[in-house]
């Protein structure tokens, strides 16, 4: 007997709920680890302007004011760790969580230049509330 | 031409409208999502972008699921149950499945019967309730994408609160879901019970879904 449903109908309603949902996110991942990744390679290195390079402007911006020096002074300050392997753990429309090393996570949010670090130094207190971070936005 | 518009007019109307209403949707959501991301300081989406994302998915699947569950429920509750003077209801002793005699199928199939209600065994099972099956398929499979939607929507809100993000069953047993869901089922089922009423006392000329407009308040089962 003939399928009821022909495979290349149930392949496209698959493409098209995953596209909906979010699929191709795997590139996309990869772009947002690496932005995490280099952030605290440079905090590891003690360049603090190429940590300040991968911040959003917002995040970069409420460190200056908060500790009123230049970005990439205050961010040597701050107590992110640093350096280490990444792992992404979600990856949502425009936004990403990405686990670093002793248990701490970056929120990063991508923009018209790609993905940015909005918060650093991340750390869950409290179920189903907001991640209590060393820098945000 | 002329002749297939005129019988096919209703189905080729609500299409149309259908694919005015959907653009329209389109292109108003896309405005009010980028009205937002501007509010918020976020980069805007494209139009063809922002078609495919999880908030325009979301927005279309909620109504979809409704009113595909409104007429899966329909179909089957009509069945069963009445509403005396109803148009929308079959007459009072026909409560039920009815017999082969009355739905014409196996040895009281007509000539001009289709193919699977003139046979017997599992083909006409399945043509028996072809149309509660498509409809109800339908129904759960825009609620599914109702709730896959809404889950990456959801998630995406809470990294942007910098929280961590809920599973796909989570996410089910979540306010969100649940309000986005009955949000439209109760609009389908006040629309629905109230039609059922209405046509007990009220009247449209010409239509089918009216009785005759002398048809007295007590007629069951009479379409105009």
């Amino acid at each position: 007997m003939r399928p009821v449903v022909e495979p290349r109908i149930v392949a496209l309603a698959c493409v098209l709920v995953l596209a909906v949902a979010g699929c191709g996110t795997g590139a996309r991942s990869d772009d947002a680890a690496a932005v995490s990744e280099r952030f605290h390679a440079a905090l590891e290195s003690g360049d603090g302007q190429a940590a300040c390079d991968e911040l959003s402007e917002e995040t970069a911006s409420k460190l200056e004011q908060e500790e009123k020096k230049p970005c990439e002074k205050a961010i040597l300050e701050v107590e992110i760790p640093k350096g280490g392997t990444v792992t992404v753990n979600g990856v949502e429309m425009r936004s990403a969580y990405i686990g670093v090393a002793q248990g701490s996570t970056d929120f990063l949010d991508e923009g018209p230049e790609g993905w940015e670090v909005s918060a650093a130094g991340c750390r869950a207190t409290t179920p189903d509330h907001p991640y209590e971070c060393e820098l945000e936005d | 031409m002329r002749r297939f518009l005129k019988h096919n007019g209703l189905s080729i109307a609500f299409l149309v409208l259908f694919i005015a209403a959907v653009g329209g949707q389109a292109i108003a959501g896309h405005a009010d999502f980028n009205e937002e991301q501007i509010r918020h300081g976020d980069p805007e989406l494209s139009l063809t972008r922002y078609v495919v994302s999880a908030d325009f998915g979301a927005a279309v699947m909620e109504n979809w699921q409704s009113e595909f569950l409104q007429f899966t429920l329909f179909i089957l509750l009509t069945v069963w149950l009445l509403q005396r003077g109803s148009p929308e209801s079959k007459e009072l002793d026909k409560a039920g499945l009815e017999s082969d005699e009355e739905q014409k199928v196996g040895p009281h199939a007509e000539q001009n019967s289709p193919l699977w209600a003139k046979v017997e065994g599992i083909r006409r099972t399945i043509y028996e309730n072809s149309l509660l099956i498509v409809m109800t398929t339908i129904w759960l499979g825009t609620w599914f994408a109702q709730s896959v939607t809404g889950w990456t929507q959801y998630n995406s809100e809470r990294l942007d609160h910098h929280m961590d993000t809920l599973g796909w069953w989570h996410y089910l047993g979540r306010p969100d879901f649940w309000e986005k869901t009955l949000q439209n089922w109760q609009s389908e089922f006040l629309a629905v019970g109230t039609m059922a009423i209405f046509a007990v006392y009220l009247r449209q000329r010409g239509s089918p879904e009216s009785k005759p407009v002398g048809a007295p308040h007590t007629a069951t089962g009479v379409e105009g």
